[in-house]
């Protein structure tokens, strides 16, 4: 990954300029090692391998999407909309994870698991009875909520994160604050 | 018009030494008993209830204003964080359907005193005088019942009041705002130079936030958080632009109540006040008048949830009209990528816009238009954006890795008021056991041409200022409509007045009576059609 686009750039070095709510929130975030609250055992195994797929994860130091999901559906943090054809969002990650297990996602190699996620997005209709897009939609966006919530992420972007109360100084093109690192590879269009 | 402070004196109430909420002013609030039969009752503290609610405490009004969600401290309940910014959205349950299902959620209403402004962008431009007669000139939506002018002093008044920078405004009703424009950051810097390569008028503003100081609130930091809550009191909301101003006048803000019924007599025909529920325990205010300001879709839901047996389907529904002609705005997000560093979110989202195709164009085959703004999202919905494109996995990563070299417009593309556009209740129950709220959409062909449209000017632009590679995203945004006034009960809920058709003491004064939405956003007029009707009510016998 592109862990060194930033050289030498850490969003967690800031905090001592965060107000105390947000530092509040975000240490928690990442200090907290949670137990599982909402998905079964089994569910856990599935949907953590999922989440490490969908966010291309798999070095050591990953950030824990699964359990930030479980935490998010255990406290009942969901949106609360949810689609007339679709069960609200704790039973459909609950069904969906289910359907995985049946496709034997767990025991499959990290190719074959990349190819039966490749097929619920490629899926025109029906997935296991569900919309499809819609499965689609509700893993992305649970997935990606939780990863761009974490400050290793925002590191590995060179997003400065909190800001309030400092805010910033030098906005514009090309312009950065002191702490802010500039992009070493700056013509890595990643689709050039 | 009179200096704003001798007006509204909110800027000046809240606190100065750094911290942002006048405490003492809520506690010494005065408070009513649900046993006094009040003059006003206001079920919602957002953009429309709260400014009524301000404007009638200044004439001497006993006023309630109930919300079912808290009354903030910034300081204590907000953060400078995207996800933790959760608990400002409504997210109690609701049923989305149609073809074109809507998602709601953080991109839809609020919850608490300040409502849908406490999260909402803070662009505040007006109306122009063509979106009050849309069938007239071009043969689709509706006409008002009333016009531009009679708007447009509450628009230079609100203006004011929260207050308004931008550049002198050429579009619609051309007209300055009394705060000088924002400096842009590197997307704004983008826009403007896009667009004029490309030969399009944009900009600066018009957005509602502090560029200066204005009373006790201070100057903008820049942060970029502005929809996760301004924890500078800098971007206007209502909790700090009217209730601090009511609360002085006497108005009691009651937090934390959840009205499930307005109460009608069925001798009559009058509204005598409301239930609701605080701390778990049913509760009835007694009013003289009602207003319902709880947005596009809680608003239809109550009136709907008050059945009775004048009224077996929904309050005020003799015709049928109750939740229909429900409105988004297509909104397309189009970004573009740049070899130098854009750092979108280093200064508010909203930056710069474009009215320029906001009118009908003969040329064109669709009617009515888009507008165009910067958005600068944060990473969670920027993510958002780039898994639209399909990426997932090492290469959603690797995307995403190049953020700050990204620049983000928005269009808002006026799609026309439909009737099967509407809200219903749905099967299921929410916690109090109350029906929800069922939101069905569908485009339409005009909606869709818009749609590309909008696209294509943007990547015009983003192209023009030397992106090399665009991507867009389709959404919506702000709903309005769902219980628009008319001209008469046959085609709406209530009049140009906010009052409704069916029962001569019950208003609704929050943006589901706006019967079409032009390609403006529309918090400012929602509080301008508000101040209207608060003035008209001042006149009448409480
Ligand atoms: C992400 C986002 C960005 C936006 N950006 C802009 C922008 O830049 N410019 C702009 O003009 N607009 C913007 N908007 C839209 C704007 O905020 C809304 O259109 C406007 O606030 C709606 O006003 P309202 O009075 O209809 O309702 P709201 O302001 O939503 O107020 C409704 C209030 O009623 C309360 N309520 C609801 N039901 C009940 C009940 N039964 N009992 C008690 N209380 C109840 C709610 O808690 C809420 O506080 C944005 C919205 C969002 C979500
Ligand atoms: S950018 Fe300015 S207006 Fe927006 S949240 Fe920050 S301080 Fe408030």
């Amino acid at each position: 990954m592109s862990a060194d686009r930033f050289p030498g750039f850490d969003v967690l070095s800031q905090r001592k300029h965060w107000d105390p709510v947000t530092a509040g929130v975000v240490l928690e975030r990442i200090s907290n090692v949670r137990d599982f609250r909402f998905f079964t055992p089994d569910e856990q195994a599935i949907a953590t391998v999922l989440c490490d797929r969908l966010l291309g994860q798999d070095g050591d130091d990953r950030i824990p999407v699964a359990a930030m999901i479980d935490a998010r559906l255990a406290e009942e943090q969901t949106d609360g909309w949810r689609y007339a054809d679709m069960p609200e969002d704790g039973q459909a990650w609950r069904d969906t994870l289910a359907a995985l297990r049946e496709d034997g996602f767990a025991d499959a190699t990290e190719k074959e698991q990349d190819a039966q996620i490749q097929a619920v997005q490629d899926a025109d209709d029906k997935w296991h009875g569900l919309p499809a897009a819609r499965v689609w939609s509700l893993w992305t966006r649970y997935a990606c909520t939780a990863f761009y919530a974490h400050p290793d992420a925002w590191t590995e972007i060179g997003f400065s994160g909190p800001a309030y109360p400092r805010g910033y100084k030098n906005a514009g093109v090309d312009r950065r604050e002191p702490f802010e690192v500039r992009d070493h590879q700056p013509g890595e269009d990643p689709v050039r | 018009m009179s200096k704003v402070r001798e007006r509204n004196e909110s800027a000046w109430l809240l606190p100065n030494d750094g911290t942002r909420t006048n405490h003492g002013l809520r506690r010494d609030m005065r408070r009513f008993d649900d046993t006094d039969e009040i003059d006003l009752v206001v079920v919602g503290c957002g953009a429309g209830g709260s400014v009524l609610t301000q404007r009638l405490a200044r004439e001497g009004w006993s006023v309630v204003a109930l919300d079912a969600g808290p009354f903030w401290d910034p300081d204590r309940d907000w953060v400078s964080d995207e996800a933790d910014s959760h608990r400002l959205y409504w997210t109690e349950p609701r049923v989305i359907d149609g073809a074109d299902p809507v998602p709601l959620g953080s991109n839809n209403s609020g919850r608490g005193v300040g409502g849908s402004m406490v999260h909402y962008a803070g662009y505040t431009p007006r109306f122009h005088p063509s979106d009050f007669e849309t069938f007239t000139r071009d043969g689709v939506g509706a006409d008002w019942p009333l016009s531009y002018p009679d708007l447009k002093d509450y628009y230079a008044a609100i203006e004011e009041e929260l207050p308004v920078a931008g550049e002198a405004w050429p579009w619609g009703d051309p007209h300055i705002y009394p705060h000088r424009p924002h400096p842009v950051g590197g997307n704004g810097e983008i826009f403007l130079r896009g667009a004029e390569k490309a030969g399009i008028t944009a900009k600066v503003g018009p957005v509602a936030i502090v560029n200066g100081r204005f009373g006790n609130r201070p100057h903008c930091i820049y942060r970029g958080f502005c929809l996760q809550g301004c924890k500078v009191n800098a971007k206007a909301s209502p909790l700090i632009t009217h209730i601090p101003d009511a609360l002085a006048h006497g108005a009691e803000v009651r937090p934390d109540s959840m009205v499930t019924r307005i109460e009608v007599d069925e001798r009559t025909g009058l509204a005598t006040g409301v239930h609701y529920v605080r701390d778990g325990i049913s509760r009835f205010q007694r009013a003289r008048m009602v207003a319902v300001a709880g947005y596009s879709i809680e608003t239809p839901r109550l009136l709907l949830n008050s059945a009775s047996k004048r009224f077996p389907d929904g309050l005020c529904n003799d015709f049928d009209q109750v939740g229909r002609y429900l409105m988004v705005q297509g909104a397309p997000q189009t970004a573009g990528r740049f070899d130098a560093e854009v750092r979108m979110y280093k200064s508010p989202p909203p930056e710069v816009s474009s009215e320029q195709f906001y009118e009908t164009d003969p040329s064109r085959p669709y009617k009515r238009g888009f507008s165009i703004q910067t958005v600068s999202p944060l990473p969670i919905t920027w993510a958002e954006h780039v898994a639209a494109q399909g990426h997932w996995g090492g290469k959603l990563r690797e995307y995403m890795s190049d953020y700050v070299h990204w620049s983000c417009l928005g269009a808002l593309c006026e799609f026309l008021p439909e009737p099967d556009n509407r809200v219903t209740l749905a099967d299921e129950k929410d916690r109090h056991g109350l029906p929800v709220a069922k939101f069905s959409y569908t485009k339409g062909d005009n909606d869709k041409q818009l749609m590309k449209a909008a696209q294509a000017v943007m990547e015009d632009i983003l192209h023009a200022a030397g992106a090399d590679e665009v991507i867009t995203i389709d959404r919506y945004a702000h709903l309005v409509g769902g219980a628009r006034m008319a001209a008469d009960e046959r085609h709406g809920v209530v009049d140009a007045e906010c009052r409704t058709f069916a029962v001569p003491n019950l208003f609704i004064t929050d943006g589901s009576v706006l019967p079409t939405q032009g390609s403006a956003n529309p918090a400012l007029t929602i509080m301008a059609v508000a101040a209207r009707a608060a003035d008209r009510l001042k006149g009448s016998t409480r």
